[in-house]
């Protein structure tokens, strides 16, 4: 039994069908990329997952427990917990209190939640913003404070939706960083989608890529960048063609 | 049995009538969606011009639809360009507050300048004719004229929304603001044009209204409340959704009829205890209350 | 006990509100010891009244950030139940708000189900729907005392009552409205940084980041409005000794409803001192402006005409209130 497993999940928006049967499974230990070209279904994927969407058909099991019906709260209550791509914070929260609002959901007193969430600041170098206001950070540190407050609830496991977006390369490293302290130190399973190759090349120790709503390719970081699908998923099945290893009726002709 | 059957056309008569009243809310709400509190304060606006055009000029209530028609127009406008505008960027609080206050003001204004009693239509071509249905049942002439006109008047906004190019436009801006405005179409002078049409629509059903109904600075109120409901159940910014949910709220009035039929029919002596003509209203708003917990959506409606 | 600790702490405002409080509240305790007349001290116990029901509002409203015009009917509950249980069995004040205030609380969970899948405008309407159809049942209803309502006299009772809460002079109902008064504020100072507190900051910025925290949104927002309930229930049983006349349109109508929420957008939804500024504006005027203006011959509904237009003018040109310009002038100071 894996950590985390996907069966034939399938999201249907009316007529339009944006997660086709995904099936994977994901181990304790592991931090896997999610890639795949842009409005492929991944943040579907996750919201289906972390129960925001009801799932049209399939399964999720995390940790032994069928979590396909849970609603969203519930969901994060057992552990897994994620973070969003556009989220614009309201004026009034500073980033202590930001995070607090993650640790009050296993904390009840103010004074615990707000000793851990001041922890937690430290361990990813961010504690000296405690008191500024969100929306007047940098990206970099506002993605810094949306990890920081998904781990104020204890999860087992983090989905991280494109948290290198809009980061220049020291900002990359940086928060490179704190995935893999995350993941090694925190012992936090870790699904990361990200468009920043260099970031999810690196960390993950395998690769799940969509395409228009369906798994197309599975495996370690080095295969499946060479996966013909994937590069025609990237840059068109011509470019996949002439350079790519893929041949006239669309199949891989090298060997996984 | 003619109870139930007198009932049953009274509700139609005034659901018709009800449904042009939620017209213009309806479609200020597709256009705009903002929710105007005031709305009842322009049907007793229109209700006051019918009655004073009519007594002014020695005409009949009924030919005072077009001077109802341009108070509207110009009231709708002149409260978006003076006020409208300026509350719909803001927050939620604000706009709901914002007509509130505007409800606050046309209501009192009315009171300085009309007084509190109760005014009444009283001379006409149809006051105090009746038409018999059949069953012992009449009806007074003014309501069925005025039930009849609703309708006409209904067809027509129907009719300019759909099949001329200004009303294409508004519908264009209801579906789909933004993309309106790369084709061309001047989003602020479709909320205006909205909030003309909507409050002319309003005052035309003021003036028809009138003619059997009495008009006092305070009935703003109820008919707002009834128009929500209406508007609710039909769907918000649906023109079609408007008339058939009119006509089931219009029915919903005639409730105490309905019940004083089966009270009767099956000789149940604590239903006739129950005073249910003072719960005639109240009907509306549970109505509205469940359709919107149950069925947000309302019949017709594509706006959330 | 933390509790208590936190209700107190005051640490995170800054130096210069807790001084003004402070001199404004020393203000009102020594506003008796002045000269003033009658019309002044019972202008005086509204304001403390529209605090209160302001400050319960904004739990909701303001933190919550759902817009309910709909508190006049538990305004009603509390007032009714503490009359009915006065005339008919004696029963003290002190039991008989608190049973309003489970009734109330009762009441705003059996509606608060299912109206919390609404939002926007149709839930303030929907408030509004209910407030009204439990208005128009009180009107009717003939236990107590349908449209012409309870009247309390005085006479009957021996003054002053503390029991019961009945007092020939108003400068008794001034000290417990006073003494609800700063508990209040205590208590929505524990509130803003509670769990509930921060929850529903949370969920006031992103729901669907807010359920990913754990957080059962429904509830939280159920929960949060039942504690305005209550805050308002509290405050009509007292109103029901202070004005020992209610009646439905007086205590249940849509405009009392929307005069509550009015404090609080005023002076500023979702601070804490925000309904206190937002009463202190509106109440004096309101009176003031009835006193003056409204008695005028021909002049009837000025005052309510100019409160209209102030009404307007707040909502098209500051929304967030007297607070949100004092918090503008801030930031712009910081940077």
């Amino acid at each position: 039994m894996a950590f985390l497993e996907v069966h034939n999940l399938v999201k249907d928006f009316g007529g339009l069908r944006a997660n086709n049967d995904i099936s994977f499974e994901v181990e304790r230990d592991e931090l896997i990329g999610l890639i795949g070209p842009n409005g492929a279904g991944k943040t579907t994927l996750f919201n289906c997952i972390s129960g925001l969407h009801t799932i049209t058909s399939g399964e999720v099991i995390f940790d032994g427990e069928d979590i396909t019906a849970l609603k969203a709260h519930e969901v994060a209550r057992r552990g897994l917990a994620r973070t969003f791509q556009v989220y614009v914070a309201a004026g009034d929260l500073t980033v202590l209190e930001n995070v607090m609002v993650g640790c009050f959901m296993k904390t009840r007193s103010r004074a615990g939640a707000r000793h851990k969430a001041m922890e937690i600041l430290e361990d990813l170098g961010i504690d000296d913003l405690s008191h500024s206001l969100v929306n007047e950070l940098p990206v970099a540190a506002q993605k810094r404070v949306t990890m920081a407050t998904a781990i104020g609830s204890e999860p087992k496991m983090l989905l991280l939706d494109e948290v290198a977006a809009g980061l220049n390369p020291n900002e990359i490293d940086g928060i490179m960083a704190s995935i893999r302290h995350v993941h090694d130190h925190m012992g936090i399973t870790v699904i990361l989608i990200e468009h920043v190759m260099e970031l999810v090349m690196k960390v993950s120790h395998k690769l799940i890529v969509l395409d228009y709503g369906e798994k197309i390719a599975e495996g370690d970081p080095q295969t499946v960048s060479k996966d013909p699908r994937v590069i025609k998923a990237y840059l068109g099945e011509r470019y996949a063609k002439e350079h790519g290893g893929l041949n006239s009726v669309g199949q891989s002709e090298i060997d996984p | 049995m003619d109870i139930l059957v007198g009932s049953l056309f009274a509700g139609l008569l005034i659901g018709m009538i009800l449904a042009l009243v939620a017209l213009g809310l309806t479609i200020i709400f597709g256009v705009m969606d903002i929710v105007n509190f005031a709305h009842g304060e322009f049907l007793m606006i229109g209700m006051y011009t019918g009655l004073l055009t009519a007594q002014g000029l020695g005409i009949d209530p009924l030919f005072t639809l077009p001077a109802a028609a341009f108070v509207g127009f110009l009231l709708g406008i002149i409260c978006y360009f003076g006020f409208i505008k300026f509350i719909i960027r803001g927050p939620m609080v604000a706009q709901l507050l914002g007509t509130f206050g505007l409800m606050l003001l046309l209501r009192n204004l009315a009171l300085l300048i009309f007084g509190s009693e109760d005014r009444a239509v009283h001379t006409g071509l149809l006051v105090d004719k009746s038409f018999d249905i059949g069953m012992g049942i009449i009806v007074p002439a003014t309501k069925l004229a005025a039930a009849g006109l609703s309708v006409v008047a209904f067809f027509a906004v129907w009719l300019l929304m759909h099949r001329t190019r200004v009303g294409k436009a508004l519908t264009a801006t209801a579906l789909d603001a933004q993309g309106a405005r790369y084709m061309g179409i001047p989003t602020e002078r479709m909320n205006a044009l909205a909030w003309g049409i909507g409050g002319a629509s309003v005052t035309i059903a003021g003036a028809l209204l009138v003619n059997f109904w009495s008009v006092n600075p305070f009935i703003g109120l109820l008919f707002t409340m009834i128009a929500f409901a209406i508007v609710a159940l039909g769907g918000f910014g649906s023109i079609p959704g408007a008339f058939f949910a009119g006509l089931v709220v219009g029915l919903i009035t005639e409730i105490p009829g309905f019940w004083d039929f089966f009270s009767y029919t099956f000789d149940a002596e604590w239903m006739m205890d129950v005073p249910m003509t003072s719960f005639k209203y109240m009907w509306v708003y549970v109505a509205y209350f469940l359709i919107v917990v149950f069925r947000p959506r309302g019949l017709f409606g594509w706006k959330q | 006990m933390e509790a208590i600790k936190n209700a107190l702490d005051f640490s995170d405002s800054p130096r210069i509100d807790l001084i003004v409080a402070g001199a404004i509240g020393i203000a009102i305790i020594a506003f008796p010891l002045f000269p003033h007349s009658s019309f002044a001290m019972s202008t005086m116990i509204q304001f403390l009244m529209f605090s209160l029901y302001g400050m319960g509002w904004n739990t909701i409203g303001g933190y919550g950030g759902q817009v309910d015009l709909g508190k006049a009917q538990y305004v009603g509950i509390g007032a009714y139940t503490t009359a009915v249980m006065l005339i008919r069995w004696d029963v003290p004040f002190w039991f008989s708000m608190p049973i309003g205030m489970c009734l109330s609380v009762g009441w705003s969970f059996i509606i608060g189900y299912p109206l919390f899948r609404l939002k926007g405008h149709y839930f303030a309407i929907a408030t509004i729907a209910t407030s009204l159809v439990l208005k128009d049942l009180f009107e009717v209803w003939d236990y107590v005392g349908a449209s012409r309502g309870i009247e309390i006299s005085p006479i009957e009772f021996p003054t002053p009552d503390f029991m019961r809460l009945l007092f020939r002079d108003d400068i008794y109902y001034f000290y417990v409205i006073l003494g609800f008064f700063f508990l209040g504020i205590l208590y929505i100072n524990w509130f803003r940084r509670s769990r509930l507190g921060f929850q529903l900051r949370s969920i006031k910025d992103n729901e669907d980041v807010a359920r990913s925290l754990g957080i059962n949104v429904h509830w939280a927002k159920i929960k949060t409005y039942a504690i305005a309930t209550a805050f308002v229930s509290m405050v009509g049983s007292f109103h029901a000794c202070y004005v020992k006349n209610i009646e439905p349109e007086d205590t249940m109508s849509l405009d009392i409803s929307i005069l509550i929420a009015l404090m609080a957008m005023l002076g500023g939804a979702g601070s804490l001192w925000g309904p206190i500024i937002g009463a202190g504006i509106l109440i004096p005027l309101k009176s003031y402006l009835k006193e003056w203006l409204g008695a005028q011959a021909g002049l009837v509904g000025i005052d309510l005409i100019l409160y209209a237009i102030i009404i307007m003018l707040i909502s098209a040109f500051e929304p967030r209130g007297v607070w949100g310009i004092v918090e503008k002038f801030r930031r712009k100071r910081r940077k």
